[in-house]
């Protein structure tokens, strides 16, 4: 019956391709609909990866694809970030024989935090890189301590490869879920120019997940994250398997055991992906010298600190769907040295999370005093971050709300001066889009 | 140089939903005017804060796991709590806050903790803890005796509240103190505890130089008349949510 289901299945794609359209989660919510065990289907014969996080999923998942890519492996993956069970079967369903056999060295997948134990209860895993837990659309999401304990109840019996943030408290603690598994490898990132002695934005798991006394950080480099332990059970102290090192944002290079990597971006956050990615790499004996080519010439351009010029004016975009994508970004901000302008556009649709709290938990202090000169408000809730902004000590007089995103891009590009964009998640394409129109 | 000292309760545990802003409005709304703003905060292990000669005391929402811890810690206080309400200071109590200084709070399990029974009301989660009152949320306030105004917030809450004899306000849009409530928070002239997010004072001007009035008139014993800001941003804000959820219910 499958394989009818599977040509079915296959004819919507063609069709969904004929008519321009990507197709996203419509073959895998099919799916489900005709088989609620069609991932059971699937002859895989390779090396699974997933990675999984608040932050960074998108990035770090096309990262491992692009440096698997470039030594010659051929690569399944949901590049596009359909990172639901629909998702992931809509990716599988496209490469896969009618049979369910699937041809590839390695399948790569980015799963959304709360999906990992659904999906892997029938696809092998191999390896499974966990980034980091922030707090994020509370109103959809919940707690995030919630999710947690789901991914810690998944890991109890989980024997694959464990990639872990050894300086994200939230996601380290995972690497005790099961002490079986002799497979748990941690990545850390060396102190960096802009880490701070307290913390600087907000963030979460303050207190030790194992005796609950408050943890102890010998620095942050950016919301919880950091080089922190318990002072009662030493919860921290594991040894690293990869750690960055010699972080320079300007030359935009870090080391990793005594060899340089270059690479197209200059955020703290994105050093830690990269330790990631460099981490699976060496779980799977990739060639040093094909990480290195990959490092260096890898970049999304999907709006995820894209860099355009627009006549003349250098633009960055960036995703930021919650506080701590927000407050990476406005680091971006503040450790350029230039004179800027900003935009942020905030939507509140239900992929948003309708609540717009969450704005109150960015730091917007000192825009003025790092040569901001002017910011534009848009979005379905331009007046929101508008009042947030005002009240952290910006003038009023240079906070431009505009209900319009056309109207807010032309305000934005009156002046010559740099622009910062920085967008939540359904804000961010039609700003993007709104913003490459200008280019003509 | 008048001065208005806020005392923020457990800034590290609860703080999950933005409502720090409150003080952040709260501040801006009095330096604005040359009104001295003194920020003091208190956490577990802290000394013992003198509540009383305090103007304000405030306290938001936190997550679970963090407002059990605290609560034991809070408990200690109840004596004091009451005193200093009773002397007038204004307390602004934000979803855990305002379910924490009600009797008590039930847990899904039957658990109980008991609250500081400074106020008569009582919360119960409700059995499915996949049920919450999420969403936007508008009120009709009466500050004063004059006319009523409109309260824009954001409520989520698992938590049903009972008995709260003098509300904070009547629904005109969301659920309020319980599912489908037509009466939201607690209210009483120096003390507003309310499920509202957003944060609350950001989108309400009005309530926000409420307080401040209040607690000037208190402290220096005079009328007070607050020189008007710029709230161009607040009233379009207002106006567009006002426009959007009103509107929506028709």
């Amino acid at each position: 019956m499958n394989v009818v289901y599977m040509i079915l299945l296959k004819c919507i794609n063609v069709v969904l391709k004929l008519f321009g359209k990507q197709g996203g989660n419509i073959i895998g919510k099919i799916a489900m609909k005709l088989n609620p065990n069609m991932l059971a289907y699937f002859k895989i014969n390779c090396p699974v990866i997933a990675v999984t996080a608040t932050n960074g999923k998108t990035s770090t998942n096309n990262c491992i694809g692009y440096t698997l890519e470039t030594a010659g492996y051929r690569v399944i993956s949901n590049k596009e970030g359909n990172n639901m069970e629909t998702g992931i079967l809509s990716t599988l369903i496209k490469h896969a024989s009618l049979t369910g056999k699937i041809k590839a060295d390695y399948i790569t997948f980015e799963v959304d935090e709360s999906y990992v134990p659904q999906v892997f209860k029938t696809i092998p895993l191999d390896t499974l890189v966990v980034l980091d837990f922030f707090r994020d659309q509370l109103d959809r999401n919940g707690e995030v301590e919630t999710l947690i304990l789901k991914m810690n109840t998944f890991l109890k019996t989980y024997q694959g490869n464990l990639v872990l943030n050894g300086d994200d408290p939230n996601v380290a603690r995972l690497g005790k879920a099961n002490p079986d598994n002799k497979n748990v490898y941690y990545y850390r990132v060396q102190k960096y120019a802009h880490a701070t002695n307290g913390m600087y934005e907000v963030g979460e798991g303050k207190f030790c997940p194992f005796c609950k006394t408050r943890l102890e950080y010998a620095y942050y480099q950016y919301s919880h994250i950091g080089k922190f332990s318990c002072p009662k059970c030493h919860y921290g102290e594991y040894p690293i398997y990869k750690e960055a090192t010699n972080i320079q944002l300007k030359e935009k290079t870090f080391e990793v055991e005594g060899i340089t990597y270059h690479i197209q971006d200059n955020s703290i956050y994105t050093i830690y992906n990269y330790v990631a990615v460099l981490s699976v790499m060496n779980l799977y004996h990739i060639d040093t010298e094909d990480i290195i080519k990959a490092f260096s010439q890898f970049a999304l351009n999907n709006g995820r600190l894209e860099s355009i010029t627009i006549h003349g004016v250098p633009t960055i975009i960036n995703l930021a769907k919650n506080p701590t994508g927000a407050n990476v970004s406005l680091r971006l901000v503040k450790e350029d040295d230039e004179e800027k302008e900003l935009l942020f556009v905030l939507n509140d649709n239900v992929a948003d999370g309708r609540d717009v709290s969450w704005i109150w938990d960015i730091n917007f202090d000192a825009l003025a005093e790092h040569k901001v000169s002017r910011i534009i408000t848009a979005g379905t809730r331009p007046y929101d971050i508008a009042i947030r902004m005002k009240t952290a000590g910006f003038d009023s007089q240079k906070i431009i709300p505009c209900e319009q995103l056309e109207q807010a891009v032309q305000e934005l590009y009156q002046t010559n001066v740099k622009k910062y964009v920085i967008a939540n998640y359904t804000a961010l394409q039609p700003t993007r889009h709104a913003i490459l129109g200008k280019k003509g | 140089m008048k001065e208005v000292k806020i005392l923020y309760l457990y800034p590290d545990m609860l703080e999950l939903y933005g409502d720090y802003g409150n003080i952040q409005v709260l501040k801006y709304r009095m330096e604005k005017r040359g009104i001295a703003c003194v920020v003091d905060s208190y956490s577990i292990g802290d000394a013992k804060p003198d509540f009383s000669s305090y103007d304000i005391v405030f306290a938001g929402g936190g997550a679970d796991n963090e407002q059990s811890i605290l609560a034991e810690d809070l408990l200690q206080y109840k004596e004091e709590m009451k005193v200093a309400v009773q002397k007038g200071v204004f307390f602004l109590l934000i979803c855990g806050a305002y379910q924490l200084f009600g009797k008590y709070y039930k847990g899904v399990e039957g658990n109980v903790i008991p609250g500081l029974e400074v106020f008569p009301y009582y919360t119960e989660a409700i059995g499915d803890r996949k049920k919450r009152c999420i969403g936007n949320i508008v009120l009709e306030v009466a500050l004063k005796k004059e006319q009523p105004t409109k309260v824009i917030g954001f409520e989520n809450h698992g938590g049903q509240t009972f008995g709260s004899v003098s509300p904070f306000g009547k629904v005109l849009f969301g659920n309020g103190n319980s599912f489908g409530d037509k009466q939201e928070g607690f209210f009483m002239g120096n003390v507003i505890a309310t499920y509202l997010h957003g944060p609350l004072l950001s989108k309400n001007p009005e309530v926000a130089d409420y307080i401040i009035e209040y607690c000037l008139e208190r402290k220096y014993g005079e009328t007070i008349a607050l020189q008007a800001l710029d709230d161009r941003f607040e009233q379009k804000c207002r106006e567009q949510m006002l426009q959007r959820l009103l509107k929506s219910k028709k």
